[in-house]
């Protein structure tokens, strides 16, 4: 008998057969320690997704598609509203960089991020009350300089956290730009004053009617307030540098966008206008020059091409489709006519790529061109109007200067928006000044803390690279498209033109995103498992736990990930949970007993019902 | 799942080994048989499979793609708690090979027929036991019958001994192609009651069941393996009483007595005897009878177990004789004796006998040949020469093709 005398010690006691009980979600297979097998450690490792990165305030896009995927759309509200104070506003009018950075636009066609925006935007605006509350009140006051996107969003942040804030705007309507710049066929002016009011259930304070400089002073802000800032904008339109310019007819663009924004517009359109410039706002005056009655619009750019214009496709598009006739190369060098605007003369012209100075050069050597009009608008972008600033705090192209903190030197004056933003590099858009309101309440907070401010962080590891996910679980599956009215009537009308998202569509189109480098809780990582050795404790996101004990480091999870969560990350760069080959031996000893105990007992427990 | 049979005593029936094997399937009620056909067992799966067509026996008739599907089928079949019964011959045995190991190692007690057949090249569909004995150090338990109704019995047996809880091991139930399998003889089948008491419905302690959820071989450490293959041996050593109380209770109940390991045939004053297993042995017997008739002193050990192996018993039985010459039927190519592995086997088991009898090695019945008398004459001649001589002259023999 070989076996006679034979002991098995008891840590290496097994199972009958090695048959074990069966693996539980906390433990796995809880019986042998094959980890020491690895060399590869999955990992999961939230890369940032391009749209969370492309987006001017960081929005955790991502996040909100997938629990609009899960029919969570509260929940979505409220992500979103962590870093935008009105998505039912940015859900219309932004320029979407989120869109133009989507992975999806490499495989199909993007997500229609801000359609699904809008969706949560429009919830919450329905809500009785708002998801978001106010801050433990710390005492401290603060003054917010202007209510466009920047003012609004760092009024809100700071609410938040805590602060009496109070909004001055010099305008007899909160809104800024999002009143002022937006046409209401975008933005109606009901939704804005939703937000407007959801800024006062936070217990802010907004004082209309109220200008910097002129009811209040630079030092007065000082006395009164722990901090300020400065969120004034661009409010003064660029001239052309025409001759006639000061001639009746000739109007502004944003002047023209903001008077009949306020109410309180006088303008009369005749049936012939132009527009001068080629970009949104240009864009927004064209298309509302045709609603205040003009028959024949068109516009005039100096851009060489429709390509070349700094606009959004899309509006371009609408345009186009709503009759604005367009003419490219051109530069306005008088306005002619006696006391009113009757004519354009216009000579060849392109950009001539130098920055700030004259950036236009104009072809005189050729004859001048006649355009007949009754009104001209001017939409070649604006500047600030700082009088009140001290001369230390200006930049020599008319905006605010600030450190890389947002902060005016070591005063607690911070400035956010296009004020500082113009020149930048940063396209001027409302989602930028609401990062920018947003980054600069965080520093504000701070600096009356005693606390390090923080620079703009620069994102690591943005996944672009669709070989570093698995596209074989993602079908090409065509976006979902907002319905919009029909060009002929809507160009007469004040009536919104892109429609919303239904329920379904917002699912559906929420339903294409890759969640790109992010894990969304597919399970798939946990199916595919060839041992149970991914733990769920729920099916939410992150909650995944790989039992290092018995992963073998197959590397299929990694492989099965859709999304490019998971990573393999050689063993060699961990020191704890590494079982080695030289120590190996059951985890703890008595478990293969505790485990035969475990299976023998088995039988005697009642079964479970299928 | 009762049979129409309960109200049937008793009876012969003239059947041959093929379906002898079935019958002792259908009487054990198997649950699922996993069938692949190949020559010659071939026919044992007929039958089952006209049992189950016509109601006979009521179980899962699986035909698999192969013999490896099929030992598959029987190895996930068992793990769920049925008896299964499969079976093959020849290359057929060789092609499920994988399964043998991870059958035996999981516990599972699949029994499986086999009537060998001689492996390839070229294709020889004669018996040799090659095919069966290649896997005998899987774990499994193994024996050969050497008629008929031993094939019958052998299986009843098998089932009781691999599914005792003390034992839980597959089975080889093994008998010679077409000298066992295609012959028919009377075979005395058992009133189903007389079945009912000795084999009780087969229940696995941890099968696959959704209710009582366990996992079946899982990744172990290097270090967990030697317990594990400990517990194997410990099973295999284990179950050697167990196959004699259940040999005694065949013999209470349907009053056929077998010794569990070994039979011997006229060796109470013999000198010389031939070892062997399998059908052989019928015309072994016959063979001695006329070689007593001459006065010869001449006997034969028939072993009917070699796994495991009754090593004690074969070192006792064969110390009894001055010369034991060993039958082989099997292919052991560059052996220890360069003939079979029956050899290696006896010799090794009488190393420690302070008595060793002179031991040499016959290839005979090689590819399905049967063993004639003039051969039987030649093989004793060859060792009453090493008798008188104290000495064998060589350790294997081909006969036929020595002078």
């Amino acid at each position: 008998m070989s076996t006679k005398g034979t002991r098995i010690p008891e840590w290496l006691t097994v199972p009958f057969a090695g048959i074990t009980p069966a693996p539980t979600q906390e433990k796995g297979q809880d019986l042998f320690p094959t980890g020491n097998w690895r060399s590869i450690r999955p990992v999961y490792r939230d890369k940032l997704p391009p749209c969370n990165n492309a987006c001017g305030t960081n929005e955790k896009i991502q996040g909100y598609l997938d629990l609009v995927k899960r029919g969570k759309y509260l929940d979505a509200y409220a992500l979103i509203k962590e870093d935008m104070p009105f998505p039912s506003v940015t859900g219309r009018v932004c320029y979407h960089p989120c869109e133009t950075a989507c992975n999806r636009g490499q495989y199909d066609e993007a997500i229609s991020i801000r359609a699904v925006e809008r969706f949560l935007g429009d919830l919450g605006q329905a809500l009785q009350r708002d998801v978001v509350k106010p801050g433990k009140p710390n005492g401290k006051k603060v003054a917010v300089v202007g209510s466009g996107p920047a003012g609004h969003s760092a009024a809100y942040q700071l609410a938040r956290l805590g602060y009496k804030v109070t909004i001055l705007e010099k305008s007899p309507k909160a809104g800024g730009l999002n009143r002022g710049g937006i046409p209401d066929w975008v933005l109606p002016q009901d939704v804005l004053d939703r937000e407007i009011e959801r800024l006062i259930e936070l217990g802010i304070a907004i004082k209309t009617n109220t200008e910097v400089g002129k009811d209040v002073s630079w030092d007065s802000l000082k006395k009164d307030y722990d901090a300020v800032v400065l969120a004034v904008g661009l409010t003064e339109p660029n001239s052309v540098r025409a001759e006639g310019e000061n001639k009746q007819g000739v109007i502004y663009g944003l002047p023209f966008l903001r008077d009949i924004g306020m109410g309180t517009s006088k303008v009369k359109l005749g049936a012939r206008v132009a527009v001068i410039g080629g970009g949104n706002t240009a864009i927004d005056c064209a298309r509302e020059a045709l609603r205040q009655g003009a028959v024949e619009v068109t516009m005039i750019t100096v851009e060489g091409n429709p390509k070349e214009m700094p606009c959004v496709p899309e509006d371009l598009h609408d345009m186009l489709e709503e009759g604005v006739e367009l003419i490219h190369g051109k530069a306005v060098t008088a306005v002619l006519g006696n006391g009113r605007v009757e004519a354009l003369e216009l000579h060849p012209a392109k950009f001539s790529g130098a920055i700030n100075a004259s950036p236009i050069t104009i072809n005189k050597d050729v004859a001048a061109e006649k355009f007949a009009v009754d009104n001209v608008i001017i939409a070649v972008g604006q500047h600030a109007s700082l009088a009140w600033l001290p001369a230390e705090f200006k930049t020599e192209r008319g905006s605010i200067k600030i450190d890389r903190f947002g902060r005016l030197g070591d005063t607690n004056f911070f400035a956010a928006g296009d004020i500082v933003q113009l020149g930048s590099g940063q396209p001027l858009m409302v989602v930028n000044a609401v990062g920018d309101g947003k980054r600069v309440a965080f520093n504000l907070d701070k600096a009356l803390r005693g606390e390090a401010l923080e620079p703009r962080k620069i994102a690591i590891d943005v996944i672009v690279d669709l070989n570093r996910m698995n596209m074989t679980y993602f079908p090409h599956f065509p976006r979902v498209k907002q319905d919009m009215l029909n060009p002929t009537s809507r160009k007469k009308t004040q009536d919104e033109v892109i429609l919303a998202f239904t329920e379904e569509q917002a699912v559906e189109e929420a339903g294409r995103c890759f969640s790109c480098g992010t894990c969304n809780a597919c399970d798939n990582c946990y199916l595919v498992c060839p041992e149970p050795c991914i733990a769920r404790s729920d099916r939410s996101n992150g909650l995944y736990k790989i039992l290092v004990d018995y992963c073998k480091g197959c590397r299929v999870c990694i492989e099965e990930c859709p999304t490019g969560c998971l990573e393999g990350v050689p063993e060699l760069d961990f020191d704890a949970g590494v079982v080695r080959m030289d120590t190996a031996f059951a985890i703890s000893p008595g478990l293969h007993g505790r485990q035969a105990q475990e299976l023998a007992n088995l039988a005697s427990r009642p079964a479970k019902e299928l | 799942m009762a049979t129409a049979m309960e109200t049937i005593k008793k009876k012969t029936v003239r059947i041959n080994g093929c379906v002898a094997s079935a019958q002792a399937a259908k009487y054990a009620d198997v649950d699922v048989i996993a069938a692949y056909p190949i020559r010659p067992y071939t026919a044992t799966m007929m039958a089952l499979a006209q049992m189950v067509a016509n109601g006979e026996l009521d179980a899962e008739y699986i035909v698999a793609d192969s013999e490896h599907s099929q030992l598959s089928i029987a190895h996930g079949a068992s793990s769920s708690g049925a008896r299964v019964f499969t079976g093959s011959s020849g290359v057929g045995v060789q092609f499920a090979y994988e399964l043998y190991s991870p059958i035996s190692g999981s516990r599972m007690p699949v029994q499986m027929m086999i009537a060998d057949r001689t492996l390839d090249p070229p294709g020889d569909f004669g018996s040799e036991h090659t095919d069966a004995l290649s896997t005998r150090d899987m774990g499994w338990l193994m024996g050969w019958s050497c008629d008929a109704q031993e094939a019958f019995d052998n299986h009843l047996m098998a089932f009781r001994i691999g599914e005792d809880r003390r034992v839980l091991l597959p089975q080889m139930v093994c008998q010679d192609g077409f000298f066992v399998s295609h012959i028919t003889t009377d075979v005395e089948l058992p009133d189903p009651g007389q079945v009912k008491e000795f084999l009780p419905p087969y229940k696995h302690p941890y099968p696959l069941d959704p209710r009582r959820p366990v996992s079946h071989g899982p990744q172990i450490m290097p270090e967990q393996g030697p317990p594990l293959q400990l517990e194997r041996a410990r099973a295999m050593e284990g179950c050697m009483p167990v196959i004699e109380e259940i040999h005694e209770e065949f013999a209470r109940i349907f009053g056929r007595r077998y010794d569990a390991w070994l039979e011997e045939y006229k060796t109470d004053d013999a000198e010389i005897v031939f070892f062997l297993q399998g059908g052989h042995a019928v015309t072994a017997r016959f063979a001695i009878n006329h070689m007593r008739e001459k006065g010869m002193k001449v006997g034969m050990v028939r072993l009917r177990t070699i796994r495991p192996y009754p090593t004690e018993r074969v070192c006792e039985t064969l110390s009894r004789f001055k010369v034991v010459g060993v039958i082989e039927t099997n292919m052991g190519l560059g052996s220890v004796s360069s003939g079979g592995s029956l050899y290696a086997e006896a010799a090794a088991a009488l190393y420690e006998s302070p008595k060793r009898p002179l031991i040499m090695s016959f290839m005979a019945g090689m590819g399905g040949e049967a063993i004639v008398l003039k051969e039987f004459y030649w093989m004793a001649q060859k060792m009453i020469d090493a008798q008188k001589r104290g000495k064998i002259e060589k350790r294997t023999h081909w006969v036929g093709f020595e002078e």
